[in-house]
C-alpha cells in the first residue's frame, strides 16, 4: 500500500466540495476550473512529478463526479445548462413551470444514481477486459462513426406539422420551416467551429478555454435571454422530494439507455456529452419525459466520469474529455491501482453528491422564489459574461455573442437545439476524413 | 421501429461488406453513411414529404373550449356510412385538441366490432410528452355512435389522440358490405416497398458504383423487414400491390425493449464485422464480446416464450 493512501478520501471530498460552486454557478464549467488548477499544479511542481497520484486522482474524480451529478440544478431550474445537460432544459423547464422543479432535478438525479451503480458493476469490469481489444478494432473507423452521428442528427429531426388543415404545399412549407432553421443552425454552428479551431482569434491557448465562449453562447445564454425577455415566473414549487413518483422500469431502462449513450460519447473522440444524451434519448424511444430525464442524468455522468476513467485502464492508453487531458500531465497510470483509486473516489463522491442534490435544489428554488427567475437569470448572465471576458478577453466575448445569435435561432423557431453541436462535430469530422484543410483554405482562414 | 434502430441496422448491413469495411478503415466514410441514410430513408420519405401531400376528404376538429365526445363519435360513424353508401374510399382526419402551448386534451377512439359501435372518450389534459397535467374531466366525456355497416380493422381497435397531428383514416368499402379502416394510409405504403429500395439502390449504383448500390439495397430492405415484425405491416410489393401485407405482430413499433435490443444487436454486429476484417489476433476481450453477441441472439425466443406463458 502506498504511503499516501490516507489522502484518497479527503482528496475526493475536497474535489466534491469544489464541484458544488462549479456545478451551481451558471456558465462556470468544471473544465475551466480544472484547467486553471492544472496550470497552477504545473507551475508548482515544476516537472509535474511532485504531486502524488493519491491526491490528484481522487481530487479530480471527486470534482468530475460531483459536477456531473449536480449540474442538473442550473440546467433544470435556471435553464442554464452546459453542453452535456442541454436536453434536460426543456422537460425540466416544463416541470418548473408546473411547480415541480425539485421533481425534475430528483428525476434526473435518479439517472445519475443508476449510472453510478452501472459504472463499478458493469462498465468497469468491461473496461478492464474487452475495451482494449475493442479500441484496437474501432480506432481506424472513428471518422465514419462521426459522420454517421451527423447524418443521424440531421435525418432524425422530424417536422411538426400544423395540427389541422388540408394537405398541400402550404402545409409542407409550414412544417419544413423548423427543419430548415435546424439545417441553417447546423451550418452556421459548423462554420463557427471552423473559425474557432483554425482562425487565429487570440485566446485559443488560454488555459484550455477555446470552446468556452462558443458553448456558453450556444447553450447557456439563449435560454437565459429568453427568461429575461419573457419575464415568466415559475409558480410556487412543491418542495417535498417524497412526492416524486417513478416507475422502477423507467429508472432501469432510462439508466441503461443513458449509460449506452454516455459510454458511446466517452469512448469515441470528439463525440461530446450532448451527443451522448441525444443518442440516449433516441434509444429510450419513449415520449415519457421522466424516462428521458433519467437517461440524460445517466448519460452525462457516464460521459464525464467514464471518459476520465478510460485514461486509467491499463493497456488502453486513451485520453477522453478535458479531465483526462489535464490530469495526463500530472499522473501516469502504470497499473490497475490508479484505476481502482479513481473508481473508489467516484463511488464515494457520487454517493455524497446524490445526498447534496435535494438540499442544493431547495436553496436555488428559495433563491428563485425570493428574487424571481428574471433577476436570478440576469445575475447568471452577468456572471457568465464576466467569466468569458476574464478567461478569453474581447475576442472570446465576440465569439460568445456570435454563438448566442446562432443558439437563439432554434429556440425562436422551434427547431432542435442539438444542431448547435455542429460547432465541434463538423470541423472535426472534416478534419478526420482528410478534407478539413481544404475547407479551411477555402474559407480563407489559413 | 424507431429511427435510431433503423439507422444502426442500416450501418450494420454496410458493415457486412468487407470492401465497405476496408474502405472505412482507409478513410472513406461513404458506405457506412449510405447504409445509415438508406436505413432511415423509407420513414424520411413518409414523415418529411408524403404525409404533407396526402389529402383528406373531411376532418374532425373538436372545439377546444367545449370538446364533445358524442359529436366526434357521430362524425366518425357518418364517415363510415358515407364511404359505404357512395362505394368510394373516404379519407378522414381526426385532429388533436390543443389547449395551450404545451397542453392538449387527449381523447381515445375505440371501434367496438362486436356491438357495431364507435366509442369516443375524452381523457386527461396532457403535455406534449403525453403525461397528464391536470385531473380535470371534460363535460361530455363519453360519446357512442352506432355504425351502419360492419367495420374491418387492419390495426388496433383503440387509437389515442393527444399531441401534434392527429391520425388519418382511409375508409374503404369492401365487397360483401362493410368497410375496411386503414390507419395513417400515407405511412408504410409505396415508400416501404422493395421496388423503391431498388430504385434508391440504382441511383446509388449510378453515383458511386456497385458496392454503394448493394449497401443501399440491403439497408433499405432491413428497414422494411424490421417494420414487418410489428403490427401495421408494409406495402412490400408496390406497385404490384395496393395494400399493406400485415405485420408479424411480434412487437409494437414503439416497444422500448425491442428498440433497445435492435440497437444493441446492430452495434454488436457492426463491431464483430469490423473485428472480422481487422485481422487482429483473437484475444480474450474479443471472445467475451462474441459470447455476449451470440447469447443476445437467444433473447427474442426467450422473450417470445415468456410472453406466451399463462399469467
Amino acid at each position: 500500500m502506498s504511503e499516501h493512501f490516507y489522502m484518497i478520501v479527503p482528496a475526493a471530498l475536497a474535489g466534491l466540495m469544489l464541484s458544488v460552486p462549479c456545478a451551481c454557478v451558471p456558465g462556470l464549467h468544471i473544465y475551466n476550473i480544472l484547467g486553471l488548477l492544472a496550470l497552477g499544479a504545473y507551475h508548482l511542481s515544476g516537472a509535474c512529478s511532485g504531486i502524488p497520484s493519491e491526491l490528484t486522482i481522487p481530487f479530480v474524480s471527486g470534482m468530475l463526479t460531483g459536477y456531473a451529478v449536480l449540474n442538473t440544478i442550473p440546467a433544470v431550474l435556471l435553464a442554464a445548462p452546459d453542453e452535456s445537460s442541454m436536453f434536460t432544459v426543456q422537460p425540466g423547464q416544463k416541470m418548473l413551470m408546473r411547480g415541480r422543479g425539485l421533481d425534475g432535478v430528483i428525476t434526473t438525479a435518479f439517472g445519475s444514481a443508476g449510472a453510478l451503480l452501472l459504472i463499478p458493476l458493469v462498465l468497469a469490469p468491461l473496461a478492464l477486459t474487452v475495451l482494449p481489444t475493442i479500441y484496437k478494432i474501432v480506432r481506424p473507423h472513428t471518422h465514419w462513426v462521426l459522420w454517421c452521428v451527423i447524418a443521424f442528427m440531421l435525418m432524425s429531426e422530424w417536422p411538426h406539422p400544423l395540427p389541422n388543415g388540408q394537405a398541400g404545399l402550404r402545409r409542407f412549407l409550414a412544417a419544413w420551416k423548423s427543419l430548415a432553421i435546424g439545417l441553417l443552425t447546423f451550418l452556421l454552428a459548423g462554420l463557427l467551429g471552423f473559425i474557432i479551431f483554425f482562425a487565429p482569434i487570440g485566446y485559443t491557448a488560454t488555459a484550455f478555454q477555446n470552446l468556452l465562449p462558443a458553448f456558453v453562447g450556444l447553450f447557456t445564454m439563449p435560454w437565459l435571454l429568453m427568461n429575461l425577455v419573457s419575464g415568466v415566473e415559475p409558480p410556487p414549487q412543491k418542495s417535498d422530494a417524497a412526492t416524486v413518483t417513478l416507475c422502477p422500469g423507467s429508472v432501469v431502462y432510462g439508466s441503461l439507455a443513458g449509460a449506452l449513450g454516455g459510454g458511446f460519447a466517452a469512448f469515441f473522440p470528439v463525440i461530446t456529452g450532448g451527443v451522448g444524451g441525444f443518442l440516449a434519448g433516441h434509444t429510450v424511444a419513449m415520449r415519457d419525459s421522466r424516462s428521458f430525464l433519467i437517461s440524460q442524468g445517466a448519460s452525462k455522468l457516464v460521459y464525464y466520469v467514464g471518459g476520465f476513467l478510460l485514461f486509467f485502464v491499463p493497456g488502453l492508453g486513451v485520453r477522453r474529455g478535458g479531465g483526462a487531458w489535464m490530469v495526463s500531465g500530472l499522473v501516469t497510470p502504470y497499473t490497475r491501482y490508479e484505476f481502482f483509486t479513481a473508481l473508489s473516489a467516484v463511488a464515494l463522491s457520487g454517493a455524497l453528491a446524490l445526498l447534496l442534490v435535494e438540499p442544493l435544489t431547495k436553496v436555488v428554488l428559495r433563491l428563485i422564489a425570493h428574487a424571481g427567475l428574471r433577476k436570478v437569470s440576469l445575475v447568471a448572465l452577468v456572471v457568465m459574461v464576466g467569466l468569458v471576458y476574464a478567461m478569453t478577453g474581447l475576442a472570446g466575448l465576440l465569439v460568445m455573442l456570435t454563438a448566442t445569435g446562432i443558439g437563439l435561432l432554434p429556440i425562436i423557431y422551434g427547431a432542435r437545439r442539438m444542431n448547435c453541436l455542429a460547432v465541434i462535430l463538423l470541423p472535426m469530422a472534416c478534419n478526420m476524413s482528410g478534407f478539413g484543410a481544404r475547407i479551411v483554405h477555402g474559407m480563407g482562414l489559413l | 421501429m424507431k429511427g435510431i434502430a433503423h439507422f444502426t441496422a442500416g450501418v450494420a448491413v454496410a458493415s457486412c461488406f468487407p470492401a465497405a469495411v476496408q474502405s472505412g478503415a482507409s478513410g472513406n466514410p461513404l458506405y457506412f453513411v449510405l447504409g445509415g441514410v438508406a436505413g432511415l430513408m423509407a420513414d424520411t420519405l413518409d414523415f418529411k414529404f408524403y404525409r404533407f401531400f396526402y389529402r383528406h376528404d373531411a376532418e374532425i376538429t373538436p372545439d377546444p373550449l367545449a370538446p364533445d365526445a358524442t359529436q366526434i363519435a357521430d362524425a366518425l360513424a357518418e364517415a363510415v356510412a358515407q364511404a359505404s353508401r357512395n362505394g368510394r374510399p373516404f379519407r378522414l382526419r381526426l385532429n388533436s385538441i390543443r389547449l395551450g402551448p404545451d397542453e392538449w386534451q387527449s381523447y381515445r377512439v375505440n371501434f367496438n366490432l362486436h356491438e357495431d359501435e364507435v366509442r369516443v372518450e375524452l381523457g386527461p389534459v396532457v403535455d406534449t410528452g403525453g403525461s397528464p397535467v391536470s385531473d380535470a374531466v371534460a363535460e361530455c366525456p363519453v360519446g357512442i355512435a352506432k355504425l351502419e355497416v360492419p367495420v374491418h380493422l387492419e390495426y388496433f381497435a383503440d387509437v389515442r389522440i393527444d399531441a401534434f397531428e392527429g391520425p388519418l383514416f382511409r375508409i374503404l368499402p369492401v365487397s360483401g358490405g362493410g368497410v375496411r379502416l386503414e390507419f395513417i394510409p400515407w405511412h408504410r405504403s409505396w415508400s416501404h416497398s422493395f421496388f423503391v429500395g431498388a430504385c434508391c439502390a440504382l441511383v446509388a449504383l449510378m453515383l458511386w458504383g456497385r458496392l454503394a448500390g448493394a449497401v443501399v439495397m440491403g439497408a433499405y430492405s432491413s428497414h422494411i423487414l424490421l417494420d414487418q415484425l410489428g403490427y401495421l405491416g408494409s406495402n412490400l410489393f408496390w406497385p404490384f400491390s395496393r395494400s399493406r401485407t400485415p405485420g408479424l405482430k411480434m412487437q409494437h413499433s414503439g416497444n422500448a425493449f425491442a428498440n433497445f435490443y435492435a440497437v444493441w444487436l446492430s452495434l454488436s454486429l457492426i463491431f464483430l464485422n469490423l473485428a472480422r476484417y481487422a485481422s487482429l489476433p483473437d484475444e480474450g476481450g474479443l471472445l467475451s464480446f462474441r459470447l455476449v453477441f451470440w447469447s443476445a441472439l437467444l433473447l427474442p425466443p426467450v422473450w417470445a416464450l415468456l410472453r406466451h406463458l399463462p399469467k
